[in-house]
């Protein structure tokens, strides 16, 4: 098994940065932990449970152009070299995240501008101790947590597997901080990921649940469990008109199907009238899948809706009782 | 292209949302192609009504008669009409006291010995007298919003109004929360998103400066700001800074 000495770390990183732009969470002065750019010198924040945006705002920024037109031009997609960009210290459950992304966003037509960004990705996780907050030990889930590499932490150093092709050359270049050894390792979170688990239940969700009353009169509609979400992909699209008077460019920017524009049509129509509606929606979508993830649930277990909620609001008591503890 | 004919004024406000408009200054060479300022007393003299006018921008509250007539004429005289800034679109400042006698007010502030009249009343949104086509909100609105306003109204769209609130755009700059980690009095998922959550990005907790988000939860909201150790009178004060219609 490689293996490496903890104390090699600094090392590690430096030999990673020869291969690409490299980040990972960094611990702010604000006491915030963020994937961002690690620069030369500073360690990774390896003890943080969780940052607060998942690896996703990567692949989709939160606000970008999709598309553009010009008189002359016609319509182009913005497409732009991407430089190859290292993500060091996912933890399974975001790796899961970015396998279930890569599921609608690479399906049968990939948008461009994520398979660009996806492309340029070297993944490397890193094994994490769960909180009260994670439940993937609760709820397996059958999204492969895929990395390229995988360093498992334990009190003696890291043990480092490797998981795709481009990995094993990765690990060519990582040689020199790398040794031999025997050990024996005790299974990490990992293993709650690529599981075959029952389909769930094919029924509707009772629209009468009070807890859906519940949810929605406690909830501030700050949108950050969306926001905050590692597999919360949906959109709303945007175009303006440029100051040219011919040219314009259309939007995306992250949604969240709690707020009332989410569901609103031309003529203020909605289909999702009320917040508890929207609840009962958001559920189906993260326990049980619906549309292209019909039967993949999107929730990862990753805990930040609840940590991040200000009204601490937690869907996994409603999932206990609908779902049942699968552990 | 036929430029946009369109009309500037401010009411009862501190110009601000107009200068807003002013210091796009590397925009405003590309905009007077496209836009006919044919009525913009800020900007330029002589400034006459004329007969109609593709749309009307509008800052500021009302509280005076003659600005009730010149919006009530703009109002005839324009395709469309937009209340520009959050005085325009919900009192603002301005009707910080609208629950208290103005007599008093008056009094307060010119003396009892004063007789000068004061022709004025409680100050008022301009939905409250005029039909309102589209509202740019925020004490000043940004200036993307501005410039959206006036390129969308040239190919005949309505700015839409965002939906959800400050707290949204602070997670997506991945912000620390002020409500949650520092226990301050910030009214960001109260307040309408749109200005990137400038203030909290900068460690300024939210004084909901662009008025009400739809669907604001403002009961759930109190519990967590009382749990905070705020009293809601304290909450209830900072919310009416720039919305007088908020009651707890």
């Amino acid at each position: 098994m490689r293996y490496m000495e903890i104390s090699k770390l600094q090392r590690l990183l430096d030999l990673l940065r020869q291969q690409g732009e490299l980040h990972s969470p960094v611990l702010g002065d604000d006491g915030v932990t963020r994937f961002e750019l690690l620069p030369p010198g500073k360690l990774p924040d390896l003890a943080a449970i969780r940052t607060q945006l998942p690896p996703k705002k990567y692949l989709l920024h939160p606000q970008e152009t999709i598309l553009t037109y010009q008189a002359d031009a016609g319509y182009r997609v913005p497409l732009a070299t991407v430089p190859a960009m290292i993500l060091f210290g996912l933890h399974p459950c975001d790796l899961a995240g970015i396998s279930y992304l890569d599921r609608i966003f690479l399906g049968d037509e990939p948008d461009q501008l994520y398979l660009s960004r996806r492309a340029a990705l070297t993944l490397i996780g890193v094994s994490c101790t769960p909180d009260e907050f994670c439940s993937c030990r609760l709820y397996p889930s059958p999204l492969e947590a895929w990395y390229d590499l995988f360093f498992q932490q334990s009190v003696d150093g890291i043990a480092v597997s490797i998981g795709s092709p481009r990995g094993a050359e990765l690990m060519k270049i990582l040689d020199d901080v790398m040794e031999e050894r025997e050990l024996l390792l005790p299974e990490d979170t990992r293993c709650f990921f690529g599981r075959k688990i029952p389909l769930p239940p094919e029924s509707e969700l009772d629209q009468g649940l009070p807890e859906w009353q519940v949810l929605a009169g406690h909830c501030i509609g700050c949108g950050a469990c969306s926001v905050c979400c590692p597999t919360c992909s949906c959109f709303d699209v945007l175009e303006f008109g440029g100051l040219d008077g011919s040219s314009a460019e259309r939007l995306r920017r992250w949604d969240n199907c709690l707020f009332r524009s989410h569901a609103e049509v031309a003529g203020g129509m909605s289909f999702q009238k009320d917040r508890a509606q929207r609840f009962r929606y958001r559920y189906r979508h993260k326990y049980r899948g619906f549309g292209q993830v019909k039967g993949v649930p999107g929730c990862t277990g990753c805990g930040r809706c609840r940590a991040f909620c200000p009204a601490g609001l937690d869907l996994r008591a409603l999932a206990g009782k609908l779902e049942g503890d699968a552990s | 292209m036929k430029r946009l004919r369109v009309a500037i004024t401010g009411l009862t406000s501190c110009s601000g949302c107009q200068l807003a408009l002013l210091n796009c200054e590397a925009e405003l060479p590309q905009l007077l192609e496209l836009v006919d300022f044919r009525f913009f007393p800020m900007a330029c003299s002589p400034a006459t009504l004329e007969s109609d006018y593709d749309a009307a921008l509008v800052e500021g509250c009302l509280s005076m008669p003659h600005e009730q007539e010149l919006l009530l004429s703009l109002r005839k005289r324009s395709r469309y009409l937009v209340a520009v800034g959050t005085c325009a679109a919900w009192g603002g400042v301005a009707a910080l006291k609208n629950d208290q006698d103005r007599e008093q007010l008056r009094q307060q502030v010119y003396g009892t010995d004063s007789t000068a009249a004061l022709e004025t009343f409680s100050p008022l949104p301009l939905n409250a007298v005029v039909q309102v086509d589209a509202t740019v909100t925020g004490c000043p609105p940004e200036k993307e919003e501005l410039i959206g306003l006036l390129t969308g109204l040239l190919k005949g769209s309505l700015p839409t109004l965002i939906s959800y609130p400050v707290c949204t755009e602070c997670r997506m700059k991945e912000t620390l929360c002020l409500l949650t980690e520092r226990s301050a009095l910030c009214l960001g998922p109260l307040t309408l998103g749109g200005c990137g959550a400038l203030c909290p990005a900068l460690g300024v907790p939210c004084e909901g400066c662009r008025g009400p988000v739809p669907e604001a939860n403002l009961a759930e909201a109190m519990e967590i700001y009382l749990q905070k150790g705020y009293a809601q009178e304290a909450a209830c004060e900072r919310l009416r800074r720039f919305c007088p219609g908020w009651r707890a």
